[in-house]
């Protein structure tokens, strides 16, 4: 009987999921909000590394619930306040008693997890299993093999996986955050894990060095260099080498690179025309294409998934608000019209927002998303200080960006209906322009 | 996440054979052989797409100097006219410029049955990249055209919020700065346009070179030569002052003359 509902229940999540993945560019819904999203019940029984305080398996445990949380599509239930909890030994996929699947099956919770693990010469083994009450059995077992400084990255897998198994999409733990730190009179650009984690420096050359962008492959990154005098080149730097090639060096400022979806343009703003102008590089020819004229500034290009229009921000008006164009520089319209202060656009990789800095009437720079035929307007975020370069993630689910509202700039992600705010920097030092990368 | 129907086709698959129990196993792992996610694999189709654009890549980049940056600064000459104009180039690695194009990589593997241990490779490699010799030049030469900025005298402009327009008090400055630019016609200054923290760190570098040009502009309408004035914007990235009050942010709002090395 139990077996029959959970089928239903399953059903439901799988036509629910395919709903969101078919809807494209129609659906104005806030994927994170979905009233019809039935978020699937999971516990973490924990992981065990033989020793009496497991503080490995802990700290993978930790790792894994913060990620099927962050994921959107699990709740984690809070095992032991349900007094589920491991008995005895647990070494393998045997270990765990039908009791106790029975007991988070009555609880309502359809998915359990646990691990171990071992050590192996120099690297570190961990096993997950997957329980899954539909089948009424352990449906996985995954076997990750690395040394101990990758056990974070482990249960990211593990949790890429799970999320994968249960929706058919890529999870987004193992994605990176690109960003600019300050120090002292520079701006450096670092990486991180896409929870703050493991931050590593990749430019040393005490200029500034602004507002990176990914390329598809994670290979590269694209920014704005200061270490000439007259002008500002577009650099691109290769992150598992340090490599670095120039792609734009117009004099003046050549400011926010942009990818296509397809990787064959780059959109930038240069000033060699005298002021701020949009172009198009193709980067596989290395022509350039003018696309915006206007005395006015444009700026920070942002492109449609599919590829056809960019978003960008133009001062044309008065202050700066957030221009729609065809990709050709043709059938210019303005898309925001509340508030005299609206730039840095960002198209979500779903395509149904464009997420900006708004200017509230309190004076608050802030996250607003409008969708594109500008219909819906919603802020997301609110408070003091000032949110700044906002960077979809993958999943189109999640917002990184800049905020000074504790003081000095810290890197937020935030769910893209404005819930679950999370600082992900810390530390004395000024963090800012952050790029969330593929997958 | 761009093919969603045959991703969506597949959880659906794959919900109906968790369901069915008994014997799904292989059929997922069926599935899954064709989906599999190894970053090692990954790599293998990038490079190989690498490769079959490295010719073009090759002939784009022949032209022009080539430097790996860091490992290589002897090879990267100053520039050809200014000598104190040091990093100008573009720089162009030794390596054929890569494509960018986007690849449409394998999904991740869905964890049926277990069929081999995956090796979680080392963390994603960074290189912190040392800089040239040219970019440690600019630096210093920054420091020092600071040192003889202050011994010169020049005073810098004001702005108000959100506007590059020269105020009254800002014209009467300028025209003392224009007077010693002009008696020292064989100096040259820069234009550093700045701004507040309020706004977004991009509208705020455009906004700066409105600023630095506007100050400009005026210089040149009172006389001084096209030669002696240059500009660059550090929107908000190089404040004066680090408060966060209104006194502090119009001690940003400046355009900041630098004087020039000799």
């Amino acid at each position: 009987m139990v077996r029959v509902v959970l089928l239903a229940v399953y059903l439901a999540v799988v036509a629910g999921l395919a709903g969101i993945l078919e809807t494209g560019a129609e659906d104005v819904y806030m994927e994170a909000t979905r009233p019809d999203f039935q978020k699937i019940p999971i516990g973490v029984l924990g992981f065990r590394d033989g020793g009496e305080q497991d503080p490995t398996g802990e700290r993978a445990a930790d790792v894994l619930k913060a990620d099927l949380r962050r994921s959107l599509v699990f709740s984690v239930a809070d095992l032991l306040k349900l007094g589920i909890r491991l008995n005895g030994k647990l070494d393998g996929k045997e270990s765990v008693d039908k009791k106790t699947f029975q007991s988070a099956l009555e609880q309502g919770i359809s998915v359990l997890v646990w691990g171990k693990f071992a050590a192996r010469e120099a690297d570190l083994l961990m096993d997950g299993f997957v329980y899954d009450g539909g089948t009424g059995d352990v449906v996985a077992d995954r076997r990750y093999i690395g040394t101990a400084s990758v056990l974070r990255q482990m249960a990211h897998r593990f949790a890429d996986e799970l999320v994968f198994r249960y929706t058919g999409e890529q999870g987004i733990a193992r994605t990176k955050i690109a960003f600019v730190s300050e120090l002292n009179n520079s701006r450096e650009v670092f990486i991180m894990d896409y929870d703050g984690y493991g931050a590593r420096q990749l430019t040393a050359d005490g200029h500034l060095n602004l507002m990176p962008r990914w390329s598809w492959d994670r290979r590269y990154l694209i920014f704005t260099s200061y270490r000439a005098r007259t002008r500002q080149f577009i650099d691109m730097i290769e992150v598992a080498t340090g490599k670095r090639w120039t792609l734009v060096s117009f004099t003046g400022l050549n400011i926010t690179p942009a990818l296509s979806p397809d990787g064959n343009h780059l959109a930038f703003a240069t000033s060699q025309d005298g002021n701020s102008e949009i172009y198009k590089m193709d980067t596989n020819t290395k022509a350039f294409q003018r696309l915006t004229f206007h005395q006015a500034g444009d700026l920070s290009p942002t492109w449609s998934p599919t590829g056809r229009e960019i978003a960008f921000t133009s001062d044309r008006g008065g202050g700066p608000q957030i221009y729609v164009m065809s990709a050709d520089g043709s059938n210019i319209r303005r898309l925001t019209f509340e508030g005299d202060y609206n730039a840095a656009p960002v198209w979500s990789p779903r395509g149904n927002w464009i997420a900006y800095v708004c200017r509230t009437p309190e004076h608050q720079f802030k996250l607003c998303l409008i969708s594109p035929d500008g219909q819906k307007r919603v802020r997301i975020t609110s408070g003091p200080g000032v949110d700044d370069s906002p960077s979809w993630s993958p999943d189109g689910r999640h917002l990184v960006f800049s905020s000074t509202a504790e003081g000095k700039s810290h890197i937020y992600i935030v769910n893209s209906d404005g819930t679950e705010l999370e600082r992900i920097t810390s530390g004395g030092v000024a963090h800012t322009s952050p790029s969330w990368s593929p997958i | 996440m761009r093919t969603r129907y045959p991703a969506t086709a597949l959880a659906a698959l794959l919900g109906v054979l968790i369901l069915l129990g008994a014997g799904c196993g292989k059929s997922i792992q069926a599935n899954s052989g064709s989906k599999s996610y190894e970053p090692g694999a990954r790599r293998d189709v990038t490079t190989a797409s690498m490769r079959t654009t490295s010719p073009t890549g090759g002939a784009m980049s022949s032209g022009s100097r080539q430097l790996e940056a860091g490992r290589q600064p002897d090879m990267m000459a100053r520039s050809g006219d200014t000598g104190s104009e040091a990093g100008i180039e573009p720089l162009s690695s030794s390596a054929p410029m890569p494509s960018l194009s986007s690849i449409d990589t394998a999904g991740p593997g869905v964890s049926g049955k277990r069929s081999d241990e995956q090796r979680v490779p080392g963390e994603l490699l960074v290189a912190k990249s040392e800089p040239a010799d040219t970019s440690r030049r600019r630096v210093e030469e920054m420091q020092r055209e600071q040192i003889a900025t202050a011994a010169a005298g020049l005073e810098d402009v004001f702005f108000t919020f959100d506007s590059w327009q020269i105020t009254n008090e800002g014209k009467q400055t300028l025209m003392l700065d224009a007077e010693w630019m002009k008696a020292n016609p064989a100096r040259a200054v820069t234009i550093e346009g700045h701004c507040d923290e309020r706004g977004t760190l991009a509208y705020n570098l455009v906004l700066g070179e409105k600023r630095a040009k506007a100050v400009q502009t005026y210089l040149m309408e009172l006389g001084v030569s096209t030669r002696q004035v240059g500009v660059v914007s550090y929107g908000k990235e190089r404040p004066f002052c680090k408060e966060h009050d209104e006194s502090c942010y119009q001690k940003n709002r400046r355009g900041h003359l630098v004087l020039r090395g000799e």
